[in-house]
């Protein structure tokens, strides 16, 4: 007996000793890295990844190196379920991610419950902050700020009177939709809302739906969705004679959008923020991002940057064992000032930027160009 | 706007009532549901992309857009009946008078794997036909009907006509019809069964290639994953107009189409994947053999 305990003990001690690795910080990043998304999830991962190597050429946090996990998502809400289970096992003390408003809903209780900050460089539905998880963080805006810049563009600028609302049945999509309206009838200028409907998001042919909006004869239409649905829906509309231009958000901001459409994109307006290009403290960022993965627009990519670096620098203010202690780091975050490359990023109490950043843009001569500023008209 | 929505669903008719032709041979010869044929289709759309880039590679295109676009549509045709044949050979012949489930599954596996292979040698992201065409439709006097839609619908009643001959009044035809009568008898009569399967095999795959070749053009993207849900749809088609039946296939694929189109029009466009199934429940619980099938 006596034996065995001490066998027992020499062989625990012996396993514990074969199990120690360098000791790593591993933070973790997830969106849709397979199907049709998966540019979106790449340039994030990227976004990320180049921070990370920044710090860790530093030396990491404290001496120690950051290690990347990055998870597939594939923008389906069970997915990312069990892809934050897998980041939480994995030993993650934050994450930035998910891309998705549907991903990352149902992920944020995941790492809620396991106490893991979570910052998303991309998700804009209010649901995500509103749920009241202080671990909740988000570096882009919200579909109400997003819809209400829309909203204000269509009305005031473009002076709509009758819009068309179609939206994609996604959290995201028919969320941002419903801001929309919600924001066009609060003006009250006599815009009228034609018809609200919704779209499957992968089908390829929405003439039924197309010809029963231009039956409205509407001057404008709205749709919520991502742009694999938003390149056919506009191609399609103007094939079919329509004039009313598109407006949607930054989920159809993507290049693979006028590609999809071609010479019909033209002439379709997008709220977004304001372009990198012009912001003064974004030119290392772009300079050093474009060295790497060369020169085609990737949205998204500064956003995950700026979520990372927020990330590792609220780690590294907390230190030691406290990285592990996802209310602690989260509270890091929330009274952090930092100057990234989007300028200045603040949270507020509910996880949500201070300064909401949305523009409207247009698509001309096959590009994305600054339109018009809610602030300056 | 009526019009306009009858010769949509038309249009989308005409798809489905090509697609649903394969199942529907397939099943009146071997009494299997070949759930592969919904994949030659989306290969027949990435076959279009991929012919018409050459052509366009070649300056065929520039002078002549006609004659490239119908060569990419038949070498697309002729590719897929190829692949056709080769599924038929390697998955179902050796499994052929195993139990009725085995051809099934084995449908289901090809099914996988062609979606898998597409999606690792052509990206998962949409595939982009080329912009060929001015974004505007023509209409002819009131009558709202684009090129594209018209060549669709006249290509698809051109095939049809044609099937429907060549099934009738052609020796072919006519041991095919014999094929689905009676294996057995058949081969004794000295027909050649295999060939027979063969050629609807690749009568079948082909006519779901030029299905996929005329929905990338008309829709102006493909991805590999269209050919599930069109699968699905052409197969509720060939049960709709009573499986084994080739006129059943065409008016259930019409059928379909126009209640889709008609139904995202004026109920809602939520639901309009959704009138398929509906339609699909309520011919199995009502009249299983469906509108042209024979009760049995």
């Amino acid at each position: 007996m006596m034996f065995r305990a001490l066998f027992l003990g020499f062989l625990l001690l012996f396993s514990n000793g074969c199990h120690k690795k360098a000791p790593e910080i591993v933070i973790g990043t997830a969106g849709p890295m397979t199907g049709d998304q998966s540019k979106q999830g790449g340039d994030i991962v990227n976004g990320v990844r180049l921070a990370v190597d920044e710090w860790n050429e530093k030396g990491g946090i404290g001496g120690i190196k950051i290690r990347l996990e990055v998870g597939d998502d594939q923008h389906d809400p069970k997915q990312a379920v069990s892809v934050a289970n897998k980041m939480v096992n994995l030993g993650i003390v934050g994450m930035v991610g998910h891309f998705n408003s549907s991903a990352s809903i149902p992920a944020s209780s995941v790492y809620h419950s396991a106490g893991v900050p979570m910052i998303t460089p991309g998700s804009t539905n209010p649901r995500l902050t509103d749920q009241g998880f202080k671990t909740v963080f988000r570096v882009c805006g919200r579909d109400d700020q997003q819809g209400k810049v829309a909203a204000q563009f269509a009305v005031q600028s473009f002076q709509a009177k009758r819009i068309a609302i179609l939206h994609d049945k996604t959290t995201y999509g028919q969320g941002l939709a419903e801001e929309f309206q919600k924001a066009v009838l609060s003006f009250n200028v006599g815009a009228e809302i034609v018809s609200f409907d919704g779209i499957t998001q992968g089908d390829k042919d929405f003439r039924s739906i197309l010809t029963t909006l231009k039956g409205k004869n509407p001057d404008l239409f709205f749709f919520g969705g991502i742009f694999p649905e938003g390149g056919v829906l506009v191609k399609q509309a103007k094939e079919m004679g329509m004039t009313a231009p598109m407006i949607s958000g930054d989920g159809v901001f993507d290049p693979k959008f006028i590609e999809i459409a071609g010479p019909a994109a033209e002439g379709t307006f997008l709220t977004f923020a304001p372009d990198p290009e012009n912001i003064p403290s974004a030119k290392g960022f772009l300079q050093r991002y474009k060295a790497k993965h060369g020169n085609e627009l990737a949205p998204y990519a500064i956003y995950a940057y700026d979520a990372t670096n927020i990330l590792l620098t609220a780690l590294s203010q907390v230190g030691g064992h406290g990285m592990r202690d996802g209310k602690k780091v989260s509270e890091a975050i929330r009274n952090l000032k930092y100057d990234g490359a989007l300028g200045r990023t603040e949270f507020d109490a509910k996880g949500d930027v201070k300064i909401s950043p949305y523009i409207v843009w247009i698509t001309e001569g096959g590009k994305f160009k600054e339109h018009w500023n809610p602030v300056k008209g | 706007m009526l019009l306009q929505q009858l010769v949509n669903g038309l249009t989308l008719g005409s798809v489905y009532a090509l697609i649903a032709l394969g199942y529907t041979m397939v099943y009146g010869i071997l009494e299997m549901i070949n759930f592969a044929h919904g994949e030659i289709y989306m290969i027949g759309s990435y076959l279009c992309i991929i012919f018409l880039g050459v052509f366009t590679g070649l300056g065929l295109t520039e002078s002549h857009l006609l004659l490239s676009l119908c060569l990419s549509g038949i070498l697309s045709a002729v590719t897929c009946a190829g692949i056709g044949v080769t599924m038929e050979r390697i998955a179902y012949r050796p499994i052929r008078s195993a139990h009725r489930l085995s051809p099934l599954i084995s449908a289901l596996g090809v099914s996988i794997f062609l979606q898998n292979f597409v999606m690792l040698t052509q990206g998962s992201s949409d595939k982009v036909v080329p912009h060929l065409f001015s974004a505007q439709a023509v209409q002819f006097a009131a009558f709202p009907i684009t090129p594209i839609q018209l060549s669709i619908i006249s290509a698809a009643i051109l095939l049809m006509a044609g099937l429907h001959l060549f099934v009738q009044k052609t020796r072919l035809g006519m041991a095919m019809r014999a094929v689905a009568q009676d294996k057995m008898m058949a081969s004794l009569c000295g027909i050649p069964i295999d060939r027979v399967i063969m050629v609807t095999f690749i009568i079948g795959s082909a006519l779901a290639a030029v299905a996929g070749v005329m929905v990338s053009i008309y829709y102006g993207v493909t991805h590999f994953t269209i050919g599930y849900v069109a699968g699905i749809k052409a197969f509720t088609a060939a049960v709709l107009g009573g499986i084994g039946s080739i006129p059943g296939a065409m008016l259930g694929g019409i059928l379909l189409g126009l209640t889709e189109s008609l139904g995202a029009a004026y109920v809602s466009s939520e639901f309009k994947d959704g009138f398929a199934f509906i339609i699909l429940i309520a011919i199995l619980i009502f009249r299983p053999t469906g509108l042209l099938g024979k009760r049995t």
